[in-house]
């Protein structure tokens, strides 16, 4: 396509924008806790998968609308990242080993024997077939930018969802709070800030937000119990790209793989397009070893 | 009176003839031990979700002979009991547990497992063990490579064939221009390189030309593109994810080309559950399976499953599994367990199936043509080739 | 340990071809896990992208197939995967922490799909292999291997080339102050650790025969070597066995029965070992040899 095309397509921009808001928000839960806790949360795609099966059954058991049932499953999985924190991971902080590498690495582990669990679990209990449904799929055309109203909803919900949490962050005393333990949390500890209310309240965002972007990417595309992963990995790029724990550059990082997704895609080939994303994440990350927007220091 | 040593021999006698009553029933039961048939399925894993419309044709198989007092293995009936382990959608674990199957669970007969690299990965296990296996998909061209004589491939979905024949299908209905999308995985890739050349031999157009890698999640910029050289005809050489990424972004967008052709996906009831009835409608896909009157079997089959699994069967996958059970089922009743006379029979005689008669010509089917299924009014109609077409060709009126 | 050595020596000539696979793919682990070890566990650089130089083995193997010997092939391989590892090192190793975590396993999808873009601009579909060695070959070949595996893990375990990498776990800055020459030990663990599972892709290459580039750079090679490592335990050679051989034996026993019930399973032995016991089955013998001369040194006294 001709560049001059391509840069003042509408559709593509709405694509862009599709695309990177979803990862957006699938990667914001994920800098949350990785921010407050250091812990890489492999599980979370799976989260995302539980929210698009519990989407899916509320609309073909009982005739919910997807947009209804999401603040009621972001919920949920609010309440399973706070009853996994209390139960689980507060006692991996105490059992935290001296160095961070092998704290790593140990959180690494534990939450993919979670993800492992979550995975065939589903698959025993929902059976590993493909699930999907249609909702909002009829497409409205704005000058000559077509749109299906599922991915207007989509880009709508993320996009708030995300801005909320920002604003939480930027202008509430708890959002405030938050944000110093993930930029240093000893410091937060001596000024008195409630460290394991910020952790189980970070846990809980970060598991509601997965839980919500499973049940808008439920409206979008198919899943089965192993289709989680794929998510985990883009929220991974994401969250590195923009520098962990800053949930600014999250945003910002997601949008720009959006960005690369289409544009880059019309701008040079199909063939292309996962050698240009994930070039483009090796190739930043080695000029920014701490990601894009990285902060002078976000390690305790 | 009689002699102690005659009472005792008439005891003895009595006690040997109620043994000799006792152990009867057991020489029967030997008659009735099962006959245990050995496969291995991706239960776990990234193709978890495919596999289930071939082991669901295995278990409704399952399911019917023993109903009728089991399999008949040269004459006698024997209960079917199936050994199986997950290969966790991978090959090489597939190999490992044919290894198992056969040197350490030492099963009677092998089933195939699902998909071609798996198949592939096998054949040399069979052919080391000397232990035929009637295979199902095999879409490689490679597979004519493999050493016949323990495996047989029923499927006539091969993509040197898929090409010519789609040429073929797309000349007979007008088609002066296509676009072609292919995911670079080695099933649709391998189908694009020979149906590009079959195509441009011809003297259709090919407009556009484009591969994807296998994880692509956005195709704006592709059909933005193909929306505006607006050919006769796309032919989607999709798997079954992006088959219905592609379905809803060209809803989006609005593709209007009559001819929409998707190659692997609509074939299996999943597709119009994922994109809508309405988007499903004229979509071509390859199949060679119907339910017709003249094959014998065909719509039993169909209703048998929806009954038990509450869904269409997949027209390719589950009736190719089904036809290489039936296919087995008549080699085991005429040489009993013998390996040698199974693989013998197999590889000479034609069979009845549910897709009609098939034979085997090194390990291709010999009779099966290339063929391509649409959804019409919500049923798939072959309508490729002629000879066996139950319905015609219909331009798709949007998405 | 000497002892298993000697039992998998022999396993080819006394078990049928099932166990000989089961072996060979014991060994497998072993090899990749002990080279993994070499960086990751010496280092504290966690790499998430440890199937990148399996994968370029494979492909090596696949493309030069009857065109070199093979066993030619397979020390190719781990020049080549070394090579990489030489090339990409200095930039990789700059970055630290969970940033070297995600950018390994960015790397190791980059290469997977520039493979992918090469082979299908080629035309090519997917490789078969036809004609490859007997089991057994392929078996003492990855025997072979597993043991230079070990015994390079033990080497560097008790040089002072560990020592060093050791010290730069510990704190990189304080080694480095201290002369420690950082950057070069971090690179040369690299290199090692880089060869062997290139050796063991081109082997196994041969194993599998069909060739499927997203099945050669399965991001799960990677996550099970991690798995299997920690699991184990400790940076010496003797985790890695230990972790490998837990890890296979509670496969072996489960994943025939109840696939689905055993990766529940699995996952729930994962989280336990994390919590109960961080330090991995090395760290759970260390406690116990330790609770024992406890105990006697304790019984000793009258």
């Amino acid at each position: 396509m001709p560049v001059l095309d391509v840069l003042t397509s509408g559709q593509l921009l709405f694509a862009a924008l599709v695309t990177g808001s979803v990862y957006a928000l699938v990667a914001l839960g994920l800098n949350l806790v990785y921010g407050t806790m250091r812990m890489l949360n492999v599980a979370h795609g799976d989260l995302v998968m539980l929210g698009a099966y519990a989407a899916y059954w509320a609309f073909s058991i009982a005739g919910i609308s997807p947009l209804v049932a999401a603040p009621v499953v972001a919920c949920l999985g609010a309440l399973l990242g706070y009853a996994l924190y209390k139960g689980l991971f507060r006692h991996l902080l105490a059992v935290a080993p001296a160095d961070a590498g092998r704290m790593e690495s140990n959180s690494l582990l534990l939450f993919f024997g979670l993800s492992i669990i979550l995975q065939n679990a589903a698959a025993m209990l929902f059976t590993p077939n493909n699930r999907a449904y249609q909702y909002l799929d009829e497409v409205w055309r704005v000058g000559n930018v077509a749109m299906t109203g599922n991915r207007i909803a989509a880009l709508l919900v993320a996009g708030a969802t995300c801005i909320g949490v920002a604003l939480f962050l930027g202008r509430s005393t708890a959002g405030l709070a938050m944000r110093s333990v993930i930029e240093r949390r000893e410091a937060a500890y001596i000024v008195g800030v409630d460290v394991d209310r910020v952790q189980w309240s970070s846990f809980a965002l970060g598991f509601g937000s997965a839980a919500l972007a499973g049940v808008l990417m439920s409206m979008l595309e198919q899943f089965s119990p192993f289709s989680g992963f794929p998510f985990t990995i883009a929220g991974f790029i994401v969250i590195i790209l923009g520098g962990l724990g800053n949930v600014m550059a999250g945003l910002v990082a997601a949008l720009l793989l959006g960005v690369i997704e289409t544009y880059g895609v019309a701008l040079t080939s199909a063939n292309l397009r996962s050698v240009l994303l994930y070039g483009c994440f090796v190739g930043a990350l080695l000029l920014f070893p701490n990601g894009l927007l990285a902060r002078r220091s976000t390690r305790s | 009176m009689k002699s102690v040593t005659s009472h005792r021999r008439s005891i003895m006698s009595g006690i040997a003839a109620l043994t000799l009553m006792a152990s009867a029933p057991a020489i029967f039961a030997q008659a009735d031990k099962p006959i245990r048939i050995g496969y291995s399925m991706a239960r776990t894993g990234i193709l978890a979700s495919a596999t289930t419309s071939q082991s669901n044709a295995y278990e409704l198989w399952r399911e019917q002979v023993n109903a009728r007092g089991g399999m008949d293995v040269g004459g006698q009936k024997r209960k079917v009991e199936f050994v199986t382990y997950d290969d966790q959608s991978k090959p090489e674990q597939a190999v490992r547990i044919y290894e198992k199957l056969i040197t350490d669970d030492k099963v009677d007969l092998l089933l195939a497992p699902w998909g071609t690299p798996f198949q592939i990965a096998i054949a040399p296990v069979l052919e080391k063990f000397k232990f035929p296996m009637v295979g199902n998909t095999a879409a490689s061209v490679a597979l004519r490579q493999v050493k016949p004589g323990y495996i047989w491939f029923p499927t006539s979905a091969i993509p040197d064939r898929i090409g010519a024949e789609l040429t073929a299908l797309l000349k007979a209905s007008n088609v002066k221009s296509a676009v072609l999308l292919s995911n670079v995985l080695p099933f649709t890739k391998e189908i694009k390189n020979f149906l590009e050349p079959e195509l441009k031999k011809a003297g259709i157009e090919v407009k556009l030309s484009t591969e994807y890698p296998p994880d692509i999640k956005d195709m704006t910029s592709i059909l933005t593109q193909v929306k505006q050289l607006n050919p006769d005809a796309v032919l989607a050489l999709a798997y079954p994810g992006d088959s219905v990424l592609y379905a809803k972004q060209a809803k989006e967008l609005g593709i209007t080309s009559p001819l929409q052709f998707i190659a692997v996906g609509p074939s299996d009831a999943f597709f119009a559950k994922a994109v809508g009835a309405a988007s499903a409608e004229n979509v071509i896909t390859i199949a060679h399976w119907s339910p017709r009157p003249e094959w014998k079997g065909s719509q039993a089959f169909y209703d048998d499953y929806v009954k038990k699994f509450g869904e269409a069967p997949d027209y390719l996958n589950s009736a190719l599994a089904w036809m290489s059970l039936e296919i087995l089922e008549t080699a085991v009743a005429k040489s009993g367990v013998d390996k040698a006379k199974i693989r013998e029979v197999i590889s000479k005689d034609t069979f009845d199936t549910i897709n009609g008669k098939v034979r085997f010509d090194g390990v291709q089917n010999a009779i099966t043509p290339t063929a391509f299924v649409q959804t019409q009014k919500g049923k798939l109609q072959i309508i490729w080739p002629k000879s066996i077409a139950s319905g015609q060709y219909e331009p798709k009126k949007g998405w | 340990m000497a002892l298993g050595m000697v039992a998998m020596a022999v396993l080819p000539f006394v078990a049928n071809d099932y166990l000989v696979g089961t072996g060979l793919t014991l060994l497998m682990w072993l090899a990749l896990t002990q080279s993994w070890c070499v960086l990751s566990k010496m280092t504290g650089y966690v790499s998430l992208g440890h199937v990148v130089f399996y994968g370029l083995g494979a492909y090596l193997m696949v493309v030069s197939w009857q065109q070199l010997p093979f066993m030619l092939v397979v020390f190719g391989a781990g020049v080549i995967a070394a090579a990489f590892a030489a090339l990409v090192g200095l930039p990789v190793l700059r970055v630290r922490g969970p940033y070297f975590v995600i950018l390994t396993f960015g790397l190791a999808e980059l290469v997977k799909f520039i493979i992918m873009a090469a082979e299908s601009a080629s035309g090519t579909a997917s490789r078969i292999l036809f004609g490859t060695p007997d089991l057994v070959v392929i078996y003492f070949c990855m025997f072979a291997l597993a043991l230079l595996a070990t015994s390079l893990l033990t080497w560097v375990s008790r040089s002072r080339f560990g020592h060093g990498l050791r010290s730069l776990r510990e704190n990189e800055e304080a080694a480095e102050t201290l002369g420690v020459p950082v950057v070069r030990f971090k690179l040369i663990a690299f290199v090692l650790s880089a060869a062997i599972p290139g050796m063991v892709g081109a082997v196994m290459a041969l194993r599998s025969t069909y060739f499927v580039v997203g099945g050669v750079f399965d991001p799960m090679i990677s996550i099970t070597v991690i798995a299997m490592a920690i699991l184990g335990g400790g940076d010496s050679a003797k985790g890695p066995v230990l972790g490998v051989v837990f890890l296979f034996v509670l496969q072996e026993l489960l994943w025939a029965n109840a696939p689905l019930l055993y990766m529940i399973i699995l996952g729930a032995i994962l989280i336990t070992f994390v919590l109960l016991l961080p330090n991995g089955l090395v760290g759970l013998a260390d406690t116990r040899a330790r609770w024992r001369a406890q105990r006697a040194a304790a019984g000793a006294k009258p």
